[in-house]
């Protein structure tokens, strides 16, 4: 083993032991931020020179020397307060640094989390290829969850679900349109799909009929979130095996818990 | 000169009334509105004649529109190649023992009706040949909905069309007999799932005309006419009409092209004779793209069979020209079309020849025929002018300025040629009339996917 | 000649500046539209993250930051859109802490602002997103605007911005019935615009229910279609009573719909009314309330002349067990006319749904109707062809 992998080795052992340390001390909750910026120097002091004006915030932003990620801790902060600082601060490093894109993961932490998940936190920051502020969840973790696949032709319904459900803890896949979901199905085999019936390519209920008849071992259940709320629709929705029927406007509250309720 | 000075008060009633159409275009919500209950029911008539080429991607198109409550109604008008078959295959559909057919308009015997209940709102009716109008009227015969709308094979509709349309006329419920969709040239646009994808200009000469004058017709001079209630055609391609009036004209007439120009005629006449209030609407915002023929001789024939059924109905009608118990329609709309449609080629050749002689005789007279050719030719071009800015104000479905280049340049080369080749198939189309030549000409379609390779 | 000719080289002046002109606002136009586009989008994307954070913490109990910087004026309308883009898709608490962002953002008092705007279309603009925004405060101000305006697509805009935002049942019903007073048939409109109210829907109907405007009341029977409203039965019940053809159709179908006791004089008394409408409803809550002394009533009214009357009724003794569909086949076999071509099409409805029944009970019970299908049309299928049968028919749908 040459010295320098050594010496790599011992530098993060102190990056994350420094981190850890830093997270015992707020007992009371805190919010910890990875920030991974490529070929950019200054971006240490100027992370630094942001975290300063934060009010009540008195750390000091650590740096793994072998990757070049770097980490903040915010005592006290909320994961919704977090966000907004993260995107503030990522407004700042633009304005500051030409060219900047960094990349920032996010989670809200009571205790101290293990060695393990915070070198997954800032692998995701350093590896992640969307510009998007990530919030660490539990999807990241690797844990089974439930897969639901999106169907809806409006893209603001469907990054709303995606980030919603993304959240709650489930791992989510988009379709434009019918004919694409029916493609993805089997491939992909969601638990649940929640779809919109006015689509393209393919109306609501044939496009319901034709997920039944896809040959699957666990066929997804049908959750429909759609504009329709014409009764007749509605009964024939149901008469075709749609596990539940949801109407726009809806209340994120409530669907979350149709969906629960669908999936156990 | 008239004729150019009627032109422009219509296009000016049309820019009257574009901002008007502009907000309530982009301030309705029709999301919400094509979800509720109190949408009424609309069936979609779809003739179709050999159409195996287009007719899938056409009901899909329809299958999936943004709407409430429908059913669509394809009839096969006896097509001598797979028009049914393609359908029965693709929907997997199966003969209805014992169809309830509820109206009574007279038409050619059918052979039966197709259903699957997997698609519940999929109706194909086979029936022997009878023509276009003879199909709507089997339609008619066989549709639950209060309203109808007609819509031809080889067009596709916005997935909002339907519904916007619904919105004018829940406006005025009572007095709406007939509303009118905007139609425009589909060739060059990018053909998806049953939806234009991408909107662009046909690469074709042909069409591109057709394009123009389409655009000039339907914003600057239909919006215009409506305006005044003076409408005298819902186009073919996609109209909405309530369904009791239209059955108490007696339905579409058969036996003569002009179906479309003559149900609107009867509505007129009916409802001026009975007193009732009414209007006949058109609604720029529901946009249907057709197909537009893109040869010569496919092209003339559709011209000539126009100039055909413009005639056949303007004598079929000539009591009302002049009348002034029919209002708008029987002093302005009615002899607007007999003399600047119907008799507006004779006009301009003999004035032609009129001047050409008067320049013979004098030839150092020469620039007034100059100046008498700048006079119709910018005019028009003016015209023309006004209709895109029409478009420029509130549709905006041509988004590059290359487009727009594009657009005006073949706004004026239509004047050399193509508008004369127009009065030159008006004139064959009436010796047509004459002769009683009653053909229905070739039209041959091209699938929609080729359309989609050679774009 | 010479005038004539001066004339004409006038007018090719004319047209000529005009087509200039024409073209230079053509190009401005679009070349302005283009890049307005393309600000919006780079707005869009400027905010991303914004959004997103809004988006994701829309449950949380916590207060939502305002969008950070400065902003431009076309900034505040991308965000602006995005906002009412989302009220107008979510219900409840994420809805009302978008309501909240939009006023402390200031967009409400911007756009009260241009609501006393000299322009219309900056009016109507401001009216739609102020709808958009549920401004209470805008309410008297928007009734005044449509007030003024003349009927047509901005009434209606007006009408729904009104409806959305107010807070006042007392308002809403001022606006219906100044949308009723064009004399317009606008009652399904109306009842789509009512709808949108953020107040407690039932209980406004109820109230509008009992108004002296027979207008008024059409629209709240309408706007009810697929809702139960159970305490509205008893005004209901008064309603079915009522003068006005309009109102006792939709009040039967209400009433009927809530499937309450009725005794065999008042059905009878329905089944005879002059309004088809009623009849037709009454014939297909009958089939519902499994009463067997209505069979014969229904086999009368499948030769009612009205379609929707007679189609109901078949509908009706088709749910009426064995007996129900007895009385259809004989109609089917011994009739005449539409009655016998609407009972035949009925029995071809239930027969066709063979093997699609997975409960015993409803195999049962298709068993026993198929049994007296065979005793009346014979074992061999013969009878179903595919032929359209060519009597009767009628033109009331």
């Amino acid at each position: 083993m040459s010295q320098s992998v050594t010496l790599q080795r011992g530098q993060a052992v102190d990056f994350y032991g420094r981190l850890e340390e830093e997270v015992r001390e707020h007992q009371s909750g805190a919010a910890l931020l990875f920030l991974y910026c490529e070929g950019q120097p200054g971006t240490e002091s100027c992370v630094q020179q942001f975290v300063d004006q934060l009010p009540g915030v008195e750390t000091e932003v650590l740096r793994d020397e072998s990757t070049g990620v770097l980490a903040v801790v915010m005592p006290g902060f909320t994961l919704d307060a977090a966000h907004y600082q993260a995107l503030l601060l990522k407004q700042h490093l633009q304005s500051r640094l030409q060219q900047a894109d960094p990349r920032i993961t996010l989670a809200a932490i009571q205790e101290a989390p293990s060695m393990q998940t915070m070198k997954q936190m800032a692998e995701t920051a350093r590896l992640s290829i969307s510009s998007d502020i990530h919030i660490f969840t539990e999807e990241d973790t690797g844990g089974a969850q439930s897969r639901i696949l999106i169907v809806d032709q409006d893209k603001a319904v469907r990054e709303f679900l995606q980030i919603r459900l993304t959240m709650q803890g489930y791992e989510t896949l988009e379709a434009v349109d019918g004919l694409e979901a029916l493609e993805l199905i089997p491939k992909w085999e969601p638990d649940l799909v929640l779809t919109e019936l006015n689509l393209y390519g393919i109306d609501g209920l044939p496009f319901i009929h034709h997920i039944q008849q896809l040959d699957m071992k666990h066929p997804p259940k049908i959750v429909v979130l759609t504009e329709k709320r014409v009764e007749q629709t509605i009964s024939q929705c149901f008469q075709s095996g749609v596990d539940d029927y949801v109407t726009k406007p809806f209340s994120p509250v409530e669907l979350d818990a149709r969906i629960r309720r669908c999936l156990h | 000169m008239a004729v150019s000075a009627l032109y422009f008060v219509i296009i000016m009633l049309s820019f009257r009334n574009i901002w008007d159409i502009y907000r309530r275009a982009s301030y309705s919500k029709y999301n919400t509105l094509s979800g509720s209950e109190l949408v009424p029911s609309v069936s979609l008539l779809v003739p179709a004649y050999n159409e195996e080429l287009t007719i899938t991607e056409n009901v899909r198109c329809l299958m999936t529109l943004n709407y409430p409550t429908y059913e669509v109604i394809v009839i096969n008008d006896g097509s001598s190649d797979r028009t049914l078959d393609v359908l029965i295959k693709e929907y997997e559909l199966t003969l209805l023992p014992n169809p309830e057919v509820r109206g009574r308009l007279e038409t050619k015997p059918v052979r039966g009706v197709y259903y699957n209940p997997q698609y519940p709102h999929l109706y194909v009716i086979d029936k022997e040949n009878g023509g276009k109008a003879d199909s709507l009227n089997a339609g008619i015969n066989l549709s639950r909905y209060p309203l109808i709308s007609s819509i031809d094979a080889d067009s596709l509709l916005e997935k909002d069309a339907l519904i916007r349309m619904a919105r004018m006329y829940m406006e005025n419920p009572e007095e709406t007999v007939a509303i009118g969709g905007d139609v425009r040239i589909a060739n060059g646009c990018v053909i998806e799932n049953g939806a234009v994808k991408n909107v662009s200009l046909p690469r074709k000469m042909w069409p591109m005309f057709q394009s123009i004058e389409y655009m000039k017709a339907f914003l600057g001079g239909r919006i215009g006419w409506s305006q005044i209630n003076g409408l005298i055609i819902v186009s073919g391609a996609f109209g909405m009409f309530r369904k009791d009036y239209v059955i108490a004209v007696g339905g579409y007439r058969g036996g003569y092209p002009g179906e479309d120009m003559n149900i609107i005629i009867k509505l007129h006449r009916y409802m001026l004779e009975n007193k009732i209030r009414y209007r006949v609407a058109f609604c720029p915002e529901a946009v249907c793209w057709t197909q537009a023929p893109d040869t010569y001789n496919i092209l003339s024939n559709q011209r000539k069979r126009w100039g055909r059924g413009n005639l056949k109905n303007m004598i079929e009608n000539r009591d009302m020209v002049f009348n002034p118990k029919y209002k708008v329609m029987g002093l302005l709309t009615m002899p607007y079309n007999v003399i600047f449609e119907a008799l507006n080629p004779y006009f301009r050749i003999t004035g032609l020849l009129a001047l050409l002689g008067y320049v013979m005789l004098d030839m150092t007279n020469w620039h007034v025929l100059l100046v008498f050719g700048l006079v119709n030719f910018l005019s028009g071009y003016l015209l023309s002018i006004g209709a895109l800015l029409l478009e420029e104000i509130a549709f905006r479905r041509y988004t590059k300025l290359s487009d727009l280049v594009k657009m005006l340049l073949f706004s004026a080369l239509k004047f050399v040629g193509y508008h004369q080749l127009g009065v030159l198939w008006r004139v064959q189309g009436h010796i047509q009339y004459l002769q009683n030549n009653n053909s229905w000409g070739t039209m041959t379609r091209q699938s929609w996917k080729d359309k989609k390779e050679a774009a | 000649m010479f005038s004539n000719l001066a004339l004409a080289y006038g007018f090719i002046y004319v047209c000529l500046g005009l087509i200039a002109a024409g073209i230079i606002v053509l190009f401005y136009m679009k070349i302005k539209h283009n890049a307005e586009q393309r600000e919006m989008e780079h707005y869009a994307a400027k905010h991303h993250d914004y959004f997103v954070y809004v988006q994701a913490h829309l449950h949380d109990d916590i207060k939502l930051e305002l969008p950070p910087g400065k902003l431009t004026r076309a900034e505040r309308r991308v965000i602006q859109a995005k906002f009412i883009e989302w009220i107008e898709q979510f219900k409840g608490e994420a809805r009302e802490k978008l309501l909240h962002l939009c006023r402390e953002a200031g967009f409400v008092e911007e756009d009260l602002r241009a609501l006393s705007s000299p322009r219309k279309g900056r009016r109507i603009e401001a009216a739609y997103r102020l709808g958009g925004m549920r401004a209470e405060e805008a309410v008297p101000q928007l009734q005044q605007l449509m007030n003024r305006t003349r009927y047509g697509p901005q009434t209606i805009i007006l009408a729904r911005a009104i409806a959305k935002s107010a807070n006042e049942q007392r308002q809403i019903r001022e606006m219906l019935s100044r949308l009723l007073s064009y004399g317009k048939a606008i009652h399904h409109m109306a009842a789509d615009i009512l709808l949108e109210t953020r107040l407690d829907a039932p209980s406004l109907m109820r109230k509008l229910l009992d108004d002296q405007d027979p207008g008024l009341v059409k629209v709240a029977l309408v706007a009810m279609w697929g809702q139960a409203v159970p305490a509205a039965v008893p005004t209901l019940n008064r309603l079915v009573g009522s003068e006005e053809k309009d109102v006792r159709a939709e009040a039967v179908k209400l009433y009927l719909g809530s499937n309450p006791a009725l005794k065999d004089d008042t059905i009878a008394a329905l089944m005879r009314d002059h309004a088809w409408e009623v009849r037709a409803a009454a014939a297909k809550a009958l089939g519902r309330l499994h009463a067997a002394g209505s069979i014969p009533l229904l086999a009368e009214a499948l030769k009612d002349e009205n379609w929707h009357v007679r189609n109901n009724s078949a509908e009706s003794l088709a749910m009426l067990g064995e007996q129900g569909f007895e009385t259809l086949c004989q109609a089917a076999l011994t009739g005449t006319g539409p009655a016998r071509e609407t009972a035949l099409y009925r029995i071809e409805r239930i027969m066709a749904k063979e093997g699609d029944h997975e409960e015993v009970e409803q195999m049962v019970a298709f068993n026993k109707k198929k049994l007296v299908y065979d005793r009346y049309f014979g074992i061999q299928p013969s009878k179903r062809i595919g032929t359209v049968a060519g009597v009767g028919g009628d033109y009331t749908a």
